[in-house]
């Protein structure tokens, strides 16, 4: 079905939050650059809008503005968002571009608001997902979700992202601050996201403090990303002060791409025993920066990796710890892994925007 | 050959796969050589939950309405202690200029928490009086039900059960482990195995050292594991007295600690050696009573498993053996 027969069409996206730094708001950019290239009319529309995003997007409720006769939404989904009612009401052509989000159960018992806010995600997917002519999903886990939200027609295609950036200069402090925790030795492990339960923040420190018991008792851990759950960021930095390793795990927050490329230069693995991925940039970052992937078969994380990581069917921390440290000792499968791992990023990036506006292609007439 | 010199296997998955071996194998020596004994492992679980609101911190209502009692006062008399000579005089001014005012919002403040303190302990109450009457009607959690003569290492189900879980990359759980008899045979097997009971007494402390045994109910066991952290799970005692929302609950968190592809294994006895006069007394107590071998087929594969059922000889008790589908999803139709 085409969701206009002739005549011009614009394809819009819609979305949450359009931030600079993160994935979904970089996949926007991208997307858009992809559709206008194509000759569609595209803007977007966002719930919010970072500062230095103002002049690329508008307000989603500013949309009647600029609306026109054949619109098409493409709604970027990451999370419950005033967005989704909204485009329910308009009752425009929507194509799902699905993210996914971390259910309700990840955050339960943690933080309230969480539950909720997870909750209300998964009745707009309810709610948007049979409506749409196409459900974009950025994993095969992604896809059977959006099935099972009752879309349709669906097709894999993976996020658009800047993964050039952790491969771009590395920022000279950052990295002469990690050469000085070097000179002391101990090797580097490195995971990327949230600090939320989903996450799995906690099981990093088990491993870490495993490997150091076992292995190597000067280990660093460094957990790069902004938190999302207060309550669980407490927990982990009482559970890490408890086990003494205040000196050893390293929460920078959120850091800029420069920071980011200087944590993937210095890592000897990236560690992630995520509960819940809908896809996993971070995971792919490692790959294109040449470091070796620990990880455990969680959400989208096997499809993400494919045969590039090593992947724990256990997540204890002996394992883990067994695991890293064969990964750090081993340079045949430190070799094996970044070589898969060179291929694996290939196929996950290439020639995306070509393919999803082909995509888009299936359901809008072409200008 | 790769970028650093390195020459590549011609097959790296078999070589990956062969590394994943050597790795479990390396921790199966550490754990035997005592390096990381599985206590520690244990501890460093339950010092994460003792930080977790999960646990219980903040939790029950009593305890969040003993901190909103505390916190319903707001004393409007700022401290004027300072470390510096003029400081204390300073803000002591600043107080007296400020206090009609702060005073007059802090009463406000105090008085809409007073009141949100009082509906709460009205729900309180009304949510003690619910639970006592919900008491009265719990049906009880099923306990663990001994057939010595069918839950022993040389019952005819033991050898499939123990080829199936070995197959299976990852940690093996037996619950109920009794002293450990399913236990200790996995691991001369090469499994990686340990084992949980809630029956006081069950487990043989002496034998703790050297098998990972642990005294808990399976359910509360697996809630806390990690999500796929375990590759498979033998189940023998454990669900032939289980109501069905019980055995609901048990296959829910089955269904986050088993990983994808592993392998579930349930050994049950019939109806009709739990309906024989000769039967343990707790088999009278139960709440809920053996369900089919068919039954569990249908259950497990509504669930996402594979699952074929085997019976006994004498047809005194059955075997289920499932493989978890590897594609997992939150909405998958499980029975929750």
């Amino acid at each position: 079905m085409s969701a206009a027969a002739g005549g011009p069409v614009a394809v819009h996206q819609f979305i949450a939050t359009l931030n600079p730094h993160d994935a979904t708001g970089t996949h926007a950019l991208r997307l858009r650059d992809a559709l206008r290239a194509a000759g569609w009319h595209s803007e977007i529309f966002a719930e919010a809008i970072h500062d230095d995003l103002a002049p690329d997007a508008f307000k989603h409720w500013m949309y009647p503005e600029h609306a026109a006769a054949g619109d098409v939404a493409i709604y970027q989904f990451t999370t419950s968002s005033a967005v989704a009612g909204y485009l329910a009401e308009q009752g425009m052509p929507l194509i799902l571009d699905f993210h996914n989000f971390t259910g309700p159960e990840y955050f339960a018992g943690w933080e309230a608001q969480s539950v909720a806010r997870a909750t209300a995600a998964a009745d707009e997917l309810a709610l948007l997902a049979p409506r749409a002519l196409l459900g974009l999903a950025k994993s095969r886990f992604s896809e059977e979700e959006l099935r099972r939200a009752g879309c349709g027609r669906t097709v894999v295609l993976p996020v658009l992202a800047d993964y050039g950036r952790v491969t771009a200069a590395p920022d000279p402090r950052v990295r002469a601050e990690l050469a000085a925790l070097r000179e002391g030795g101990g090797a580097d492990f490195l995971f990327v996201g949230r600090i939320a339960p989903s996450k799995a923040q906690h099981e990093l420190v088990k491993a870490l403090w495993a490997y150091r018991r076992l292995y190597d008792p000067k280990a660093r851990l460094h957990l790069v990303g902004g938190t999302s759950s207060f309550e669980y960021t407490k927990a982990l930095q009482d559970f890490v002060h408890d086990l003494g390793l205040s000196a050893a795990v390293r929460l920078p927050g959120e850091v800029s791409d420069a920071a980011l490329a200087a944590y993937f230069a210095d890592a000897e693995a990236y560690l992630s025993l995520s509960a819940h991925e809908g896809f996993g940039v971070p995971l792919v970052e490692a790959m294109v920066a040449g470091v070796p992937i620990v990880t455990r078969p969680a959400g989208a994380v096997s499809d993400t990796v494919a045969d590039a990581a090593l992947v724990l069917a256990a997540a204890d921390p002996s394992y883990v710890a067994a695991a890293l440290h064969r990964v750090c000792t081993d340079e045949r499968l430190r070799s094996t892994l970044t070589a898969a791992g060179t291929r694996r990023a290939a196929e996950l990036s290439g020639d995306l925007a070509v393919r999803m506006v082909e995509a888009v292609a299936t359901v809008v007439h072409r200008p | 050959m790769s970028d650093t010199g390195v020459t590549l296997p011609e097959d790296p998955q078999a070589y990956v796969d062969q590394v994943m071996a050597e790795i479990a194998e390396e921790v199966k020596v550490r754990r035997a050589s005592g390096d990381l004994p599985p206590k520690l492992e244990r501890e460093l679980d339950e010092l994460f939950l003792a930080h977790s609101p999960v646990a219980g911190r903040g939790g029950d209502l009593g305890d969040a309405l003993r901190m909103v009692d505390a916190a319903t006062f707001i004393d409007p008399v700022v401290p004027v202690e300072s470390e510096r000579a003029a400081g204390a005089v300073v803000k002591k001014g600043m107080r007296s200029l400020l206090l009609w005012y702060v005073g007059w919002l802090t009463h406000q403040m105090s008085q809409s928490a007073s009141a949100v303190s009082r509906a709460l302990h009205i729900v309180d109450d009304r949510l003690g009086e619910l639970e006592r009457q919900v008491e009265g009607q719990r049906v009880p959690a099923a306990g663990v039900v001994e057939f010595p003569e069918l839950q022993r290492a040389d019952a005819w189900w033991v050898e499939p059960a123990v080829v199936a879980v070995t197959k299976t990359p990852g940690r093996i759980l037996h619950a109920a482990c009794g002293e450990g008899w399913l236990v200790r045979r996995l691991v001369a097997a090469g499994g990686d195995a340990y084992g949980v009971d809630p029956r006081a007494g069950a487990i043989d402390t002496s034998e703790q050292g050297a098998l990972d045994l642990r005294s808990e109910p399976v359910g509360a066991h697996l809630r806390a594991v990690a999500a796929a952290g375990l590759g498979a799970i033998v189940l023998s005692g454990t669900v032939e007295g289980m109501a069905a929302a019980e055995r609901s609950q048990l296959l829910a968190a089955i269904g986050t600690s088993l990983a994808p592809g592993g392998t579930l294994v349930v050994h049950s006895v019939s109806r009709q050696a739990w309906e024989a006069v000769d039967a343990p007394p707790e088999t009278d107590l139960a709440a809920g009573r053996p369900l089919r071998p068919e039954a569990w087929c249908i259950l497990l594969e509504q669930s996402g498993y594979e699952a074929t059922a085997q019976p006994g000889p004498g047809g005194a008790d059955y075997l289920v053996t499932a493989v978890r589908s590897a594609i997992t999803s939150p909405y998958a139709p499980a029975e929750r």
